[in-house]
């Protein structure tokens, strides 16, 4: 499979578009329904690998759709919704959907989502298998592996770090908030306290050391941290 | 019983005929010379079995309409009842059969005006999610400084909770057809609820104690419980004050029954306000002072409490802090 197709039926054209570039950005090709009464004509041009739809649409509603996709195709259908009820969800499910997202979402949820569905459905050499990194300045993160790279040195890191120098080196030579640090490491039910992340930047100064910077994470009082890359390399 | 009201209805008759009585009485004593004993009492004895004869037939035909009168009504179907033959009974069931439909294609049109109102509520929170949702993308699309980012991501989360809690006002009224009782693991409950308000802590740099046995399991509905713990929490944390304060979330069995103590280390409660603060729209002094304040969170989860079964009460000393007490029944 050399692309992957996404099919988005949205009627907000501007959730539509927002979702359709943060897709492409991540190197799906995405394109949105614009007639909603030719669905099924727009889901046979595309042949979409996954589909990502909503409840509410205009004509039929999304569960009418996911049956009639249902009749031609397997693929990953997700549902995203501003309806949260358990009801909704067990409705999509029951008409064929495999996932369901509530609305206000973030991105990372539903690209997390379209990954492992893909992956799931078409196994892991789909979806462009090549790796994700993140990158400033020659310094490289391998997210999936827990490894950072400069200058042709590596050092592993733990999940919970490389969590962190992912949003550090995202925002490189900009201040990253404390809060929004904490955010990011309380995603499972553990929380994480000021005196946490203090020892978790520590360990990451430490590492980075061992790449050969001078100390590149700042400390910015009353704000958070920074990763100062400029003049490197 | 019912003769009361009859009696009291006939009275003024049963006077006049009593003097109409006396009067004809002494008319024949002083007219007729040998008037006798006799005569007199033979002709108000006829006279008293005629009016008892009226009264017993009076009271025969109109005695539903006296039983409805007496009785006050059970159900509204009862006024659709007949009352009787007799003219004043028929005009009596007619007039209550009247303001019977009257009544109640007003009561229909209001329920009908509160049906409509609540389906509106509905579809506008949901409407209003999608404006929040390009927000809150469109925020991570441009990339901002964090300070402006998470000055807005406050902002978005103040409009999540104020949708959520209209959502669950307007689903209060529905809530027989919403709900699902079950078990649950009150330690995962909590943590869950804790993780999904998180961003409330960390702005305010409050921080969640939880002391709750792995074990312990609780019947209730995870969707209205989680709706429920999210206010108090809410709460909690906005009242802490400042930094490095807690949250203890602190739960024991207790015979049958499961309790879970939240409180915080926060400015308290007065006593005055103490009694009132599950009514719907106090906010107290405090509440005032707190821009956050609708009125509406801890009635809500008296509402929600109460329906579910469950016992919440509060405690509160000022300047120290407030505990919420809920009474579980264990699974």
């Amino acid at each position: 499979m050399d692309q992957v197709n996404i099919l988005i039926i949205e009627d907000d054209a501007k959730i539509a578009s927002l979702l359709k570039t943060h897709i492409q950005k991540y190197g799906y090709a995405a394109y949105a329904v614009e007639d909603f009464g030719r669905v099924m004509e727009e889901f046979r041009e595309v042949q979409p690998q996954l589909v990502l739809i909503d409840v509410n649409l205009p004509m039929f509603d999304g569960f009418y759709w996911c049956r009639q996709i249902r009749a031609l195709s397997t693929c990953p259908i997700l549902f995203i919704s501003a309806r949260e009820s358990e009801m909704d969800q067990v409705m999509a499910l029951e008409n064929g959907a495999d996932d369901y997202i509530t609305k206000p979402f973030h991105y990372e949820v539903v690209v997390a989502k379209i990954r492992s569905h893909l992956r799931r459905a078409y196994g892991s050499y789909s979806a462009k298998s090549e790796e994700r990194t993140v990158e400033a300045s020659g310094l490289v993160l391998y997210p999936e592996r827990f490894m950072l790279t400069y200058g042709g040195q590596s050092v592993e890191l733990t999940q919970k770090e490389s969590v962190l120098v992912e949003a550090l080196i995202k925002k490189a030579d900009r201040v990253v908030s404390r809060g929004r640090l904490l955010d990011l490491m309380w995603e499972d039910r553990h929380f994480i306290d000021d005196n946490t992340l203090n020892v978790y930047i520590t360990r990451i100064r430490k590492k980075l050391k061992e790449l050969g910077f001078e100390d590149p994470v700042e400390t910015v009082r009353g704000a958070g941290y920074m990763l100062r890359l400029e003049g490197t390399e | 019983m019912t003769m009361r009201l009859f009696i009291r209805e006939q009275l003024p008759l049963i006077l006049f005929y009593a003097g109409q009585m006396l009067l004809v009485g002494l008319w024949y004593w002083l007219a007729v010379e040998n008037h006798a004993w006799m005569v007199v009492i033979y002709g108000a004895l006829l006279s008293l079995v005629m009016l008892a004869l009226y009264l017993a037939y009076r009271y025969y035909t109109h005695r539903k309409l006296y039983e409805r009168l007496e009785a006050p009504l059970q159900t509204m179907d009862q006024s659709l009842t007949r009352l009787g033959e007799a003219p004043m009974a028929e005009a009596v069931s007619e007039a209550l059969r009247n303001q019977f439909q009257l009544y109640k294609n007003e009561l229909y049109g209001t329920q009908q005006r509160l049906e409509n109102h609540t389906a509106f509520i509905n579809r506008w929170i949901h409407q209003m999610k999608t404006p929040v949702s390009v927000i809150q993308l469109t925020l991570q699309d441009l990339d901002l400084e964090d300070e402006i980012t998470d000055g807005l991501q406050e902002e978005i989360d103040r409009l999540k909770k104020g949708l959520e809690m209209a959502l669950y006002t307007a689903r209060l009224d529905k809530f027989e057809q919403d709900f699902k009782v079950e078990g649950m693991p009150l330690l995962e409950t909590v943590e869950k609820a804790v993780a999904e308000n998180r961003q409330w802590f960390i702005r305010k740099g409050v921080y969640p104690a939880i002391e709750i046995p792995p074990g312990l399991s609780v019947i209730s509905d995870a969707k209205w419980l989680a709706f429920v713990l999210g206010q108090v929490i809410v709460n909690a944390v906005n009242y802490s004050q400042g930094e490095g304060k807690k949250v203890t979330f602190r739960a024991y069995r207790m015979g049958p029954h499961a309790v879970l103590e939240i409180n915080d280390e926060g400015i308290g409660i007065v006593k005055e306000d103490l009694g009132r603060v599950f009514d719907p729209y106090f906010t107290g002094n405090q509440g005032r002072q707190y821009h956050e304040s609708t009125g509406m969170g801890l009635f809500l989860v008296r509402e929600v409490c109460r329906k579910l079964d469950h016992k919440v009460e509060i405690e509160s000393e000022p300047g120290k802090g407030t505990t919420v007490r809920f009474t579980f029944t264990t699974a």
